[in-house]
C-alpha cells in the first residue's frame, strides 16, 4: 500500500546546530544517539527527511567548518568532505589528473545541485550510484574518519556495506577523502548513462590506467549503479594488469566486469540492459584513459 | 485584407510579465497570503479501486482541525472541464470521492492553523476500505463481468448507465472504405502504442479560498479558466455567480493540466466554507503526479495508396485509456477523428474510437489534445507507405495533404471550415533546405556504432475551436478596451496566459489597433466580475480568439476616439489615422492631407475627461467562426549509439505557419520548447504504472519522473526555427496560433528519423535507449 509522504513538508520538529570544530560535530552525534544528522549541502538528506525515509531529531551544519571544504594536493589529492561537487569540477588539482573525478563532477546532476552537493554527502549517502564514488574507487581513496575515540582510515571499497549504509559509527563522522598520487602515466576517465543528463546513473564506470611504455602497469576499474555498492570488478582490473592494451583485451575486461556485476530491474533500467550497457562503457572508459595516458591508440 | 506596415507586431519585445517572473515577485496562487488563513491537505487513496466504508475524522478534530468527507460535500455530480456543450458533458464525480477509483484519489481534506498540523490531522484520519480488484489494464476493465468502474455517470438531465467500463465510443464513417481499400495498390496495417505522461509543469496545483460576509466566496485558483471555474463552483455550492469571484493569478505553466477546474479547488472551497476563514491547499509535487496525464492511446491505424501515391481509403481504431474519470473522452475521440481527416485526403475513412475506464490516474488534455497521438501513428505510416512506394516521404506528403481550400476539422466533426492560408509547402521546402533532406542516408544504410539519421514529420493544430454554427464545443471570448486619460491603454480580458506570452499578444494587438506604442498597453488585473466571459485557454485560441476579441474591442475605442478628435480637430474621422510617435510615447492623432492638424491620444483623453466628454472605451464578445490549422513542419536528425541504444539530437529544423509572428523571440520560444517536450513523449518520459496495484512504478516521485532539459537539446546551432509567410484572413493582423502546433509532429518526427538511421520501425512510446538495444539486438 502506498503511503503518500511528499518532498514539499518537513514534518518533524528539528534543532539545528553549527559545531565550530570537527569534534564538536562528533560529541553531538554522540550525544544524540543515532538521532542526529549531519546536514552539508542537503541535496539528498533533506528530500529524504520530507519523504520520511530518514529521520533525525537533530541536524548539524557544517557552515562554521571551513577547513572541511579545502581541496589540497598534498602527496596525491585530499578533497575535505564538504567540498562542493561544483568546486571539485572546477579545482586546477583535479584538472586532467584526476580526469575521472572532475567528469563524475561534471555529470553530477543539475548545476543547482552541483553548487550545494558535497563529495562527503555523496559518499555518505552510500548510494549505490553515487556518481563520485566510482571515480574515488579508481584512485584508491580512502576516507578519514573522526570519532569521539579518535581517527581511522578506512578504503573506500570497505566503506559500504548496503545501500544507504556504511560501516561509520553513530559518532564518526567522514573528514576527508584522500586520493592516491598519480604520475605522468596516469589516464583515467569516466563515463554514465542516465535517462536524462541530469539523472541518477542507470550505469556508471571509472577506469584509471598506469602506462608502462606499452603496458598497463595496474589499473582500476570500478562501477556503479550496478550492485548494492559501489564496486571495483577485480576479474576486470587481474584482465588488464601487466597486459598491453589490445581490442581483444578490452573486451575481455569487459566481458569479466559484466560478468562480476549484479545489476537489478527497476524504474530507471533492466537489468539485462544495465549488464550490457556496463561492458561497453568499461571499453569505452579503458580507451579513454589509455589515450588520456599517452598509450598508443588500442587495435 | 491590408498589409500596412505595423508597428508593435512582428518586433521581438520584452514580454510584460517577464521582470515579475524571473525576479520572483510574480503571484502564483501559492503566494496568496490572507489573514486569518488556514493551510488544508487531502487524504488521497492508496488503492487503486476500493469502497470507502467509514471515515472516522475525530481524531483529527481533536488536534483542532476541521475536516471535510463526501457526507460533507454536495451531492452534485460534476465534470471539472465544461468546454463541451451540455448533451457531450459526462459528469461522474463528485468533490470528494463517493468510491476510490485511483491510486491519489481525493477521499477526504483537512484544513488547520499550519500546513504540518494539517498533515497530522490528516494521519489521524481513519479510513476503513472495502479493497476492490484494481482494472488497471485496459483489457481487464473490458473483461465481460468486471467490477464497473462507474456504474452510471450524468449525462444532461439524466444517469446513464456504463456498461463494459467504455465511457464513451464514437463510429464516424464517410465514403465506401471497402472500394477504397479494393483500389489501392499498396495497403499497410500497423498498430501504435503512446504513453499516458504527466504534464510536468513547473506550478503544481493551488488554490486559496476566502468566504466573504455576504455568503459568496473569492477564489485564487490554478486554473486556465476563470470564469468556468466560477461557473462550477456556483453550480455546486448553489451559489449565484455575482457572489463566485475568481481571481486570475499567473499560472506557472499548464500543459492542459489545468483546462479544468482542478480537483482541489472545490474541495478548498469545501473546507473554507466548513471552516468560516480562508484556506490555501497547494499541493504537493507527489500528488501533481498522480492527479492528471496525457490520454495513453492504442491506434491501430490501416491506409491504402494507389501506385502513384494517392490515398484511397483508411482505417483507425483508437483504444484511449481515460483512466478512473472522464474529463473530456467524448471530445478527444471527436478530435483525434477531426486530425486525422485533416491530415491528408481520404476519398474513404472509417474511424472507430473507444474510451475505457481503468482504475488510474484520469487523463485529461495536454498539449495538442490527441494530436500527438495521431500524428505519431500517421506520420509514421505515411512514411512507411512512402518507403514502400519508393517515393520521397516530402512528395508523397505534399500529393496527399489537406491544403488551401480544403476542410479542416478544428475540434472534430462539429467543428469545421474552409483552409485560407497555407505554409505547408514552404515550410517543407525550407526545413528540407536547412537539415540537408536531400543528402540523408538511405534507410539503415548507416554503418558503425554511431548512426545518424534524420526523419521529418508534418502536422498543425487549430487555431481555436471557432466554426460557422454551434457543435459540441464552446468558443467564444470578449475584452474591454479603455483608453486611459494620458493616452495609455488598459486592456481588461479574461483569457490566462499559460506562460507563452498571450496576454502579452493580445496588448501588442491593441497597440497595433489604436496606433499606440505597445509600452502603452498594459494587461489588468481581471476576475470573474469585472470581465466578459472567455471560455479557457486551450485549442490553440489565445491569440487567435483573444486576441481578435481585443482587436474588435479596440477598434470600437478608436472610433470614439476619433470621434472626439473630430470634435478638437475639424476632420473627419474617416480622414484621421493614428500612428505611435515612440519619442513623445503616444499615439498621434492625424490627418495627412492636412498637416498641421494634429493632437496626441493623450492630449485629446485628457481633453475627454477635463471637458466631462466622456471615458473612451469599448467591450466586446467574439465568436471565431473559423478554426484555420497552424502548421508546423519537424525535421530531426538523431546520433544512435547502437552499442548503448543512447539517442543524440544532433540537429532540428522546425518551421511554423503561424501567419503573422506576433513577437518572433517567443515564437520561437513555443517552437523550442514544442521541440523538448515532444522528445519527451518521444524518447524518455516513460510513465508506468504497477499492473496490480494501480501505483506509478516512480512512486509519484519526480525524481523517477524524468523529463528532457536543456542538456538533451540538440545545441545551439543545430537547432533552426522559421516562420512560413502568410496571413491568415480571419485572424487578428494575419495571426493564427502556435502553441500546440509546436509538438504535435515530434514524435513521429523521431520515429521517422531513427527508422532513417536503423532501418527499425519504433511504434511504441517512448523509444527509450532499452528499446532501442533490444531491436537492434534482434535484428543482428
Amino acid at each position: 500500500m502506498l503511503t503518500f509522504t511528499n518532498s514539499h513538508l518537513l514534518l518533524g520538529e528539528l534543532d539545528y546546530v553549527e559545531p565550530a570544530s570537527v569534534d564538536e560535530a562528533c560529541a553531538l552525534l554522540a550525544e544524540h544517539a543515532g538521532e542526529a544528522r549531519l546536514l552539508a549541502g542537503g541535496t539528498d538528506l533533506l528530500v529524504q527527511l520530507k519523504l520520511e525515509r530518514a529521520e533525525a531529531r537533530c541536524l548539524i551544519g557544517m557552515r562554521r567548518l571551513p577547513e572541511l571544504r579545502r581541496i589540497t594536493g598534498e602527496d596525491g589529492l585530499v578533497l575535505g568532505a564538504a567540498a562542493t561537487i561544483r568546486s571539485i569540477a572546477r579545482s586546477a588539482l583535479v584538472r586532467g589528473r584526476y580526469a575521472a573525478l572532475q567528469e563524475a563532477c561534471e555529470a553530477f546532476s543539475t548545476l543547482q545541485v552541483m553548487v550545494m552537493g558535497t563529495v562527503g554527502g555523496n559518499v555518505c549517502n552510500a548510494s549505490p550510484a553515487a556518481d563520485t564514488v566510482p571515480a574515488l574507487l579508481a584512485f584508491d581513496a580512502r576516507a578519514g574518519l573522526r570519532g569521539r575515540h579518535g581517527e581511522r582510515a578506512v578504503p573506500l571499497d570497505e566503506l559500504f556495506v548496503g545501500p544507504g549504509r556504511t560501516v561509520l559509527h553513530a559518532d564518526e563522522m567522514l573528514e576527508s577523502l584522500r586520493l592516491a598520487p598519480v604520475s605522468a602515466g596516469t589516464g583515467s576517465a569516466f563515463l554514465k548513462l542516465g535517462r536524462v543528463a541530469a539523472d541518477i546513473a542507470k550505469v556508471s564506470v571509472a577506469v584509471r590506467l598506469d602506462r608502462e611504455g606499452e603496458h598497463i602497469r595496474d589499473c582500476r576499474v570500478a562501477l556503479g549503479a550496478v550492485a548494492p555498492t559501489p564496486v571495483r570488478s577485480g576479474e576486470a582490473e587481474r584482465a588488464l594488469r601487466g597486459q598491453a592494451p589490445s581490442a581483444a583485451l578490452v573486451q575481455d575486461a569487459a566481458r569479466a566486469a559484466a560478468d562480476e556485476i549484479r545489476p537489478i530491474t527497476d524504474v530507471r533500467s533492466t537489468a539485462a540492459y544495465r549488464r550490457h550497457a556496463a561492458g561497453v562503457l568499461v571499453q569505452d572508459a579503458i580507451r579513454r584513459a589509455w589515450a588520456r595516458a599517452g598509450g598508443r591508440e588500442i587495435r | 485584407m491590408s498589409r500596412r506596415p505595423m508597428n508593435a507586431i512582428g518586433r521581438s519585445a520584452w514580454r510584460r510579465d517577464g521582470v515579475a517572473k524571473v525576479t520572483g515577485a510574480e503571484t502564483y496562487a501559492s503566494d496568496v497570503v490572507l489573514p486569518r488563513m488556514w493551510h488544508a491537505r487531502v487524504l488521497r487513496s492508496p488503492y487503486a479501486h476500493a469502497r470507502i466504508e467509514s471515515i472516522d475524522t475525530s481524531g483529527a478534530e481533536a488536534l483542532g482541525a476541521v475536516c471535510l468527507t463526501f457526507a460533507d460535500v454536495p451531492k452534485v455530480k460534476y465534470n471539472e472541464r465544461i468546454v463541451s456543450t451540455p448533451p457531450y458533458l459526462y459528469r461522474d464525480r463528485y468533490v470528494l470521492a463517493d468510491k476510490a477509483r485511483h491510486v491519489g484519489e481525493a477521499i477526504a481534506a483537512v484544513a488547520a492553523p499550519t500546513e504540518a498540523l494539517a498533515e497530522r490531522a490528516l494521519r489521524a484520519l481513519k479510513v476503513e476500505y472495502e479493497v476492490l480488484e484494481p482494472l488497471v489494464e485496459p483489457a481487464r476493465a473490458m473483461r465481460p463481468g468486471a467490477e464497473p468502474i462507474h456504474a452510471t455517470v450524468r449525462l444532461a438531465d439524466a444517469e446513464v448507465p456504463i456498461e463494459g467500463n467504455i465511457a464513451v465510443a464514437r463510429t464516424i464513417e464517410l465514403g465506401d472504405v471497402g472500394a477504397g481499400f479494393a483500389e489501392a495498390a499498396v495497403v499497410l496495417e500497423r498498430e501504435y502504442v503512446t504513453s499516458r505522461i504527466y504534464h510536468a509543469q513547473m506550478e503544481t496545483k493551488s488554490v486559496v479560498c476566502r468566504p466573504e460576509p455576504d455568503g459568496g466566496i473569492t477564489v485564487w485558483p490554478t486554473t486556465q479558466s476563470i470564469h468556468n471555474t466560477r461557473q462550477l463552483l456556483g453550480e455546486i455550492y448553489g451559489l449565484p455567480l455575482h457572489k463566485v469571484n475568481v481571481k486570475r493569478v499567473a499560472i506557472g505553466g499548464t500543459f492542459g493540466s489545468s483546462i479544468q477546474m482542478n480537483s482541489v479547488i472545490p474541495i478548498c472551497v469545501g473546507l473554507a466554507l466548513k471552516a468560516r476563514r480562508p484556506v490555501k491547499l497547494v499541493t504537493t509535487r507527489e500528488e501533481d503526479l498522480y492527479d492528471h496525464v496525457r490520454y495513453q492511446t492504442t491506434i491501430g491505424l490501416r491506409l491504402g495508396v494507389t501506385r502513384d501515391g494517392r490515398l484511397t481509403a483508411g482505417h483507425m481504431r483508437v483504444l484511449a485509456d481515460i483512466g478512473g474519470h472522464n474529463i473530456q473522452a467524448y471530445p478527444l475521440l471527436s478530435v483525434m477523428a477531426g486530425w486525422w481527416a485533416s491530415l491528408y485526403r481520404l476519398p474513404a475513412m472509417k474511424y472507430e474510437g473507444r474510451a475505457v475506464y481503468t482504475n488510474k490516474t484520469p487523463s485529461c488534455a495536454m498539449q495538442g489534445f490527441g494530436n500527438p497521438q495521431v500524428s505519431f501513428a500517421v506520420e509514421s505510416l505515411m512514411d512507411e507507405l512512402a518507403e514502400a512506394l519508393a517515393m520521397d516521404p516530402i512528395e508523397f506528403k505534399l500529393r496527399n495533404y489537406v491544403g488551401l481550400g480544403g476542410t479542416f476539422w478544428g475540434q472534430g466533426p462539429s467543428v469545421q471550415s474552409i483552409i485560407r492560408s497555407d505554409g505547408a509547402p514552404e515550410l517543407l521546402r525550407v526545413g528540407a533546405e536547412k537539415i540537408g533532406w536531400s543528402a540523408r542516408p538511405a534507410a539503415g544504410s548507416a554503418t558503425g556504432r554511431y548512426r545518424r539519421g534524420v526523419g521529418m514529420a508534418r502536422g498543425f493544430h487549430t487555431s481555436s475551436a471557432g466554426a460557422p454554427k454551434p457543435g459540441e464545443v464552446i468558443d467564444y471570448t470578449g475584452a474591454l478596451v479603455k483608453i486611459n486619460e494620458d493616452g495609455s491603454v488598459d486592456v481588461v480580458h479574461a483569457m490566462m496566459d499559460h506562460g507563452g506570452g498571450t496576454l502579452d499578444a493580445i496588448a501588442k494587438i491593441v497597440a497595433e489597433e489604436l496606433g499606440v506604442p505597445a509600452d502603452r498597453v498594459g494587461i489588468s488585473p481581471v476576475d470573474t466580475r469585472t470581465t466578459v466571459y472567455d471560455v479557457v485557454t486551450h485549442a490553440t485560441r489565445g491569440v487567435y480568439a483573444g486576441g481578435a476579441a481585443a482587436q474588435r474591442a479596440a477598434r470600437r475605442a478608436k472610433a470614439i476616439l476619433l470621434d472626439y478628435a473630430t470634435r478638437v480637430l475639424g476632420i473627419e474621422a474617416d480622414a484621421l489615422v493614428i500612428e505611435p510617435d515612440a519619442a513623445l510615447g503616444q499615439g498621434v492623432i492625424h490627418c495627412p492631407a492636412v498637416p498641421d492638424k494634429r493632437i496626441t491620444v493623450g492630449a485629446l483623453a485628457k481633453l475627454c475627461q477635463t471637458n466631462s466628454w466622456g471615458s473612451i472605451a469599448a467591450v466586446e464578445s467574439l465568436r471565431p467562426v473559423h478554426c484555420p490549422p497552424a502548421f508546423v513542419t519537424y525535421f530531426v536528425e538523431v546520433e544512435v549509439d547502437t552499442e548503448t541504444g543512447a539517442v543524440t539530437t544532433t540537429r532540428a529544423a522546425i518551421g511554423s505557419d503561424c501567419g503573422t509572428v506576433v513577437n518572433p523571440d517567443l515564437a520561437r520560444g513555443q517552437l523550442e520548447g514544442g521541440l523538448s517536450k515532444g522528445a519527451g513523449y518521444a524518447l524518455y518520459e516513460d510513465a508506468r504504472w504497477d499492473a496490480e496495484s494501480g501505483e506509478l512504478l516512480s512512486r509519484g516521485f519526480w525524481i523517477d519522473s524524468k523529463v528532457p532539459a536543456m542538456s538533451e537539446s540538440p545545441p545551439l546551432a543545430g537547432l533552426e526555427t522559421f516562420f512560413a509567410t502568410t496571413w491568415e484572413p480571419t485572424g487578428p493582423f494575419g495571426a493564427k496560433g502556435i502553441g500546440e502546433a509546436a509538438t504535435n509532429p515530434c514524435a513521429a518526427a523521431y520515429a521517422n528519423a531513427l527508422a532513417n538511421a536503423l532501418g527499425i520501425r519504433f511504434r511504441e512510446l517512448p523509444i527509450t535507449p532499452e528499446k532501442i538495444l533490444a531491436a537492434l539486438q534482434a535484428a543482428r
